[in-house]
């Protein structure tokens, strides 16, 4: 145990990979050390060694199998279990043959059917796991399979299956079937391919899995360039073995249930290594021209120039669609661009007409100004004048009533003048220091008349208070504005109180009444455009529901707070509360 | 009264031109009226009045128009000129001073505002 822990500390990489799966890299420790004890036995110890050796494996990837995959997903491991099992059942009848028989199996055998049955479901299994992976279906995917099968098909063809066409054999079914060998070894050279350059997470478990495949594959052709000559119990049984024993840890492995997971970096686009690959089958060809010139054997000139064109074909394809996807890739750019420019264009030119129509806006409320007030002008002005020269009492009180009328009209067009710019956009303000004070007792002064012939005591509670940055005419309209309303809603005995004074970096401007109150629901509509009270259309008190709009907007123009407290038939506080310079 | 000061008044709205004429001659001044903006130019350079109480929207020439030909003039720059419009926004405001008017007065105006910034301006 704690010469263990003084390994884990030397190799951590390994101490995490033991701890990662145990089970796998034991039988992986263990295997190996069979395939090394395998080659210390005696020959008959030997086949039956390899055949229990083999099972391990089988039993192994199943085991593995059940333990990492859910159901449903267990199909491509199944298929390697019984693609091994075919390896082992072929490898037992050997074994049967060399044992009790101490010979080899005719050719061909029922060994045979069982090896070669067991190819199929082992190159079937690697292409479900990279399925499942995705990425597979795509064009450019297809034509990389078809690419390297028809590079591997040519090298098998011209080197391992060919030759049989010139051997002599006892009977035809004995070719057939040798020539099978290395048309299956096809098989697993395009999957063991399409492992190397498949978008897999590089687990555990899929780099074993390409170790396996890998080994078979290579044990399979140097067996078969030297069929002739090979014994059971020579090296390159190791390589088979060490292949069981690859695939069950990579089964054993739980990393094995996360290569479905997709490395995105490896989906087909052109990686290097699937670029090295292109290149590889691209070049078949030719290398294997060179390679027979240089052997002194028959060239193979038929195999090899339509081999060499299919492949030329297919890299031409597999280019041209790359050319055409950064074409088009180009395209949706420019058209992109286009849009996002014709988009521009649009916003810029309704841009211009938002100012267009804010300039149309300014003129029309000056002109409608303009309109209004010149009659207006008139009537007041000569007004004015008959009210300095009559003297009969009854006549006076007459005027006066056209006098006040045209003056509220006045009053109703500067208001919906300004409510009507404020519509368009925030109060702009001309800042200066402004004491408040100042504006508070002339507001009430200028009130005191109105108060007075309606009955109303007006009363006046100012403090001295820091100046405020604002604009003098908009916070005089304010003050008046709240003073004439309390006046107009506090009926005859009643009482207008207004206040003055700092308030935390503030200054409050407090403005109570006697009069009819608002309701709760009220209150919250009470600063809406056009709002008026219930109580103010019952009781015909006259307005046109925009002073509190406009007072709220100048309050807040001004970064300021306006409330109201208030009961029905209590009276109302009106608070302003506005920052002070400090 | 020969000698008292003579006021040009000039605004397209006769109403309104006889009440500025009867008000600044009511405070003592003598008046000069004009209907439009040409008249007012005219006016101005015929009788050499001392202060020009000009509307802003008048026919031929606006009362900016008549100011600006006014101030270009040499032999007319000490004229006091003020505007009275019902144009009362800050901008109309604003355009009307920066044009070179003395004062500017909103429509509708009260009787002693209007006679009390003549007085003022003829002062000065």
């Amino acid at each position: 145990m704690a010469s263990f822990s003084l390994a884990a500390q030397a190799l951590p990489g390994l101490a995490a990979r033991v701890r990662a799966g145990p089970a796998a890299w034991s039988f992986a420790a263990l295997g190996s050390l069979a395939v090394g004890v395998y080659f210390l036995l005696s020959p008959d110890a030997q086949s039956i060694f390899y055949v229990v050796l083999g099972f391990a494996a089988v039993a192994a990837v199943y085991v593995g199998t059940i333990r990492n995959l859910p159901r449903g997903e267990r199909l491509p491991w199944h298929l390697f279990s019984l693609g091994l099992l075919g390896q082992v059942a072929g490898d037992a009848i050997f074994a049967v043959y060399e044992v009790k028989l101490d010979r080899e199996p005719p050719l061909p055998s029922v060994a045979d059917a069982f090896y070669l049955a067991g190819y199929p479901l082992l190159a079937l299994g690697v292409f479900l796991v990279l399925r499942r992976l995705g990425g597979q279906a795509t064009r450019a995917a297809v034509i990389d399979t078809v690419v390297v099968f028809c590079g591997v098909a040519l090298v098998q063809w011209i080197f391992f299956i060919d030759p049989y066409n010139h051997l002599h054999f006892g009977n035809e079914s004995a070719r057939l079937v040798s020539m099978a060998y290395p048309a299956m070894d096809a098989l697993l050279l395009v999957a063991f391919a399409q492992l190397l350059v498949g978008p897999g997470g590089r687990t555990v478990a899929y780099r074993l899995l390409i170790a396996s495949v890998a080994l078979w594959v290579v044990a399979d052709e140097i067996y078969g360039l030297n069929a002739g000559s090979y014994q059971g119990g020579a090296w390159i049984d190791a390589l088979w073995l060490l292949s069981y024993v690859a695939w069950g840890a990579a089964a054993l492995d739980p990393s094995m249930a996360r290569i479905a997971e997709t490395d995105r970096r490896r989906m087909p686009r052109l990686t290097r290594s699937r670029l090295l690959l292109l290149a590889a089958a691209l070049l078949t060809a030719p290398v294997i021209l060179l390679v027979e010139r240089a052997a002194h054997h028959s060239v193979h000139a038929y195999a090899l120039s339509i081999g060499g064109a299919v492949l030329s074909c297919l890299v031409l394809l597999r280019l041209a669609g790359l050319v055409r996807a950064v074409e088009r890739a180009g395209r949706a750019e420019r058209l992109a661009r286009r849009e996002s420019e014709q988009a521009q264009q649009l916003l810029s030119f309704q841009n211009d007409q938002l100012r267009e129509l804010d300039t149309l806006k300014d003129e029309f409320v000056s002109s409608v100004s303009h309109e209004l007030r010149t009659p207006l002008t008139s009537i007041s002005g000569y007004l004015e004048l008959i009210l300095e020269d009559e003297q009969d009492e009854q006549k006076r009180n007459y005027l006066g009533v056209v006098e006040r009328n045209a003056e509220r009209l006045l009053g109703l067009v500067s208001d919906l003048l300004f409510s009507a710019r404020l519509q368009g956009g925030r109060l702009e303000l001309e800042r200066t220091e402004v004491d408040l004070s100042t504006l508070v007792r002339d507001a009430v002064e200028s009130a005191t008349p109105r108060a007075e012939a309606a009955g109303v005591e007006l009363t006046l509670a100012a403090e001295n208070v820091p100046p405020v940055s604002g604009e003098a005419v908009r916070l005089a309209q304010l003050l008046d504005n709240l003073i004439s309303n309390a006046i107009k809603f506090t009926p005859t005995g009643g009482r207008v109180a207004v206040q003055l004074a700092p308030q935390d970096g503030l200054v409050r401007f407090e403005i109570s009444d006697t009069g009819i109150g608002i309701t709760e629901l009220e209150r919250e509509r009470l600063f809406e455009r056009f709002f008026r009270s219930q109580t103010a259309l019952e009781r015909q008190i006259q307005g046109t529901g925009l002073g509190l709009y406009i007072s709220k907007a100048i309050v807040e123009a001004h970064g300021g707070r306006i409330g109201v407290q208030s009961e029905a038939g209590e009276g109302t506080t009106f608070v302003v509360d506005l920052p002070a310079i400090s | 009264m020969s000698d008292a000061p003579l006021i040009l008044c000039a605004d397209d709205d006769a109403d309104i031109l006889s009440l500025v004429s009867l008000r600044l001659e009511r405070a003592g001044f003598r008046v000069v009226q004009a209907i439009d903006g040409d008249a007012a130019l005219e006016a101005a350079r015929s009788e050499r009045p001392a202060l020009a109480v000009l509307d802003v929207m008048m026919p031929k020439r606006t009362g900016y128009e008549v100011l600006a030909a006014l101030r270009a003039d040499p032999t007319l720059s000490d004229l006091k000129v003020i505007l009275l419009s019902a144009r009362v926004q800050e901008a109309d405001v604003e355009l009307g001073l920066s044009a070179g008017a003395d004062a500017y007065l909103a429509k509708p105006f009260k009787a002693g505002d209007l006679v009390d910034k003549v007085q003022e301006l003829l002062e000065a």
